[in-house]
């Protein structure tokens, strides 16, 4: 069974406080229709949802937890086996939500039926970081890496506590030194890009997105975001390796808007430099052009219809109009 | 320094901007449609990222669409704000200083306004912002006896009706215009729906 090894999250975060437990959730009981009332499901399709964004590792919390309680308040009995995944993952959302009743009860399940389990573990250091409760949650993590230094979750929690209290340096150091074990692994890459970008280190956010793409060369986000990295950190050679990849993640994918207008910047502010040659100003302004027609042709086909979104097509052509005013 | 107006229509949309996202660090621009001169009376917002806010290319082309946006609309850029994603620390970013920064130099009024997540909750009486106001080229605290929010009870709880509601899900910010170009960066539609909302008899909103 693939392990449920979600992304890094800061589990103490802005939606604690705007769903506040005490109150909304009384209301919400009393008010809302079943799950399976609203959407006139069944309980297969509820169970077939829940398995599909486990798989996608979607963070639709909200959504795992309306979906997620109601099968197992109801429908427990029926899932099988498949019950303990299910409570792992609304367990997760739940957390996510601040929805503390919900996480304790499907912790407690999971302790009864598997008392020594690592994972089971590692889900109440969980509990122990959405309550702030630091120290004691490394101290679970701290027990499992004593008995399995090899465990990878553990080693990821630790790291996510460390961002949860804003210690960045440190939470990269961890990071690094995680990576320096587990090369492969996208996740971790990605959070290091990210944390890196936060602490505007450019420089190695790129590096770090270098390995994903080197992992993953099909993957048209990580080399737009790329590209986005080398645009922020300017400079001529990096106007044109920005414009480079930009364009490969239009290769990868034509219906890529960021990397759509990312080659047509790239390309207006490399024309524009004073420091390139003619033929190098003449071919960026074949590229800013064409990136300019596409630009246009996918707003008029958006705002056939609708009055608001001939607004963005207005205005999508008046900034292509005047940016190419101050080009030449 | 001077006074600052608050809409309920900008005020609204920013708390729903950071509901939609709460685990992310989110940020978006402040509008007037008032003619310069006396208080700034901050009218609209437009919601602008939840991810990679300090990358250079989206934030640019961002401000470049809203600038013209506000020239066909006769409004104008008067200020930023942001939320962090994490709750302890509220204070501007370094991105949040070169944005604002970038703003001051069209706007000598402008404002920074920091959203305060840890006082985001339905019962929390006070508005959940920090302003900053630029003064000797750097960004201090506002006085808050400066900062007005009209009909504050009123907005509140709009706010909080429209988040409990879902209508929060209804807002786009230019991050998702990207992903979908056919989703409306200037939220006509909530827009229509805040001013429902609001009591008939409130002429300035």
């Amino acid at each position: 069974m693939k392990d449920l090894d979600i992304i890094i999250i800061i589990v103490h975060n802005r939606s604690g406080h705007v769903h506040d437990v005490s109150t909304a959730y009384v209301i919400t009981k009393e008010k809302m229709a079943s799950v399976a009332e609203m959407y006139d499901v069944g309980w297969e399709e509820m169970r077939d949802k829940l398995r599909k964004w486990r798989e996608d590792n979607c963070r639709n919390s909200e959504q795992i937890v309306d979906v997620g309680e109601e099968l197992i308040s109801e429908h427990a009995s029926k899932l099988g086996d498949d019950i303990w995944i299910i409570y792992e993952q609304v367990m997760i959302a739940a957390l996510d939500c601040s929805r503390d009743d919900l996480a304790l009860t499907c912790l407690q399940e999971l302790r009864k039926q598997f008392p020594d389990s690592h994972r089971v573990k590692r889900l109440t250091g969980m509990r122990l970081e959405a309550l702030e409760r630091y120290d004691e949650a490394n101290k679970h993590y701290d027990a499992i890496l004593q008995d399995d230094p090899t465990n990878t979750a553990a080693r990821k929690r630790k790291i996510s506590i460390l961002k949860a209290q804003g210690k960045s340096t440190e939470a990269i150091r961890e990071l690094n030194e995680y990576l320096e074990q587990f090369v492969g692994d996208q996740e971790a890459w990605h959070e290091l890009s990210e944390l890196y970008i936060n602490e505007h280190d450019y420089g190695k956010a790129a590096f770090c997105l270098e390995e994903l793409m080197m992992i993953n060369p099909h993957n048209h986000l990580y080399c737009e975001q790329y590209a986005e990295v080398k645009y922020t950190q300017g400079g001529l050679e990096n106007l044109e390796l920005s414009r480079k990849y930009f364009a490969q993640a239009l290769r990868l994918n034509n219906r890529n808007m960021r990397a759509l207008f990312g080659l047509y910047m790239s390309a207006s502010h490399i024309a524009a430099s004073p420091k390139v040659s003619a033929k190098v100003k003449k071919d960026n302004m074949k590229y800013a052009a064409w990136a300019a027609t596409q630009i246009n042709r996918a707003y008029k086909l958006a705002g056939r219809g609708t009055k608001e979104n001939k607004c963005s097509m207005k205005t999508v052509e008046e900034m292509l109009e005047s940016m190419q005013i101050t080009m030449s | 320094m001077g006074e600052v107006e608050l809409s309920c229509r900008a005020y609204v949309k920013m708390y729903l901007h950071a509901c939609l996202f709460p685990r992310c660090s989110i940020n978006g621009l402040l509008l007037s449609s008032s003619p310069t001169g006396g208080a700034v009376c901050v009218t609209d917002c437009v919601p602008l990222l939840h991810s990679h806010l300090p990358l250079a290319p989206i934030t640019q082309l961002a401000l470049t669409q809203v600038d013209v946006w506000c020239s066909q609309t006769q409004q104008r850029i008067v200020g930023y704000y942001q939320a962090n994603a994490c709750v302890s620390d509220n204070s501007p970013t370094p991105c949040a200083l070169k944005i604002a920064d970038k703003i001051a130099e069209q706007f000598d009024n402008a404002v920074l306004l920091m959203l305060d997540g840890s006082k985001m909750s339905p019962d929390y009486r006070v508005p959940p912002i920090v302003m900053y106001e630029r003064k000797d080229s750097r960004w201090i605290l506002k006085d808050k006896h400066t900062i007005m929010l009209r009909q504050w009870e009123e907005t509140r709880a709009i706010a909080s009706q429209m988040m409990e509601s879902g209508d929060h899900t209804l807002l786009v910010d230019f991050d998702s215009h990207l992903d979908d170009i056919t989703k409306d960066w200037t939220n006509q539609k909530l827009n229509t729906k805040i001013e429902e909302l609001a009591s008939p008899a409130n002429g300035n909103i």
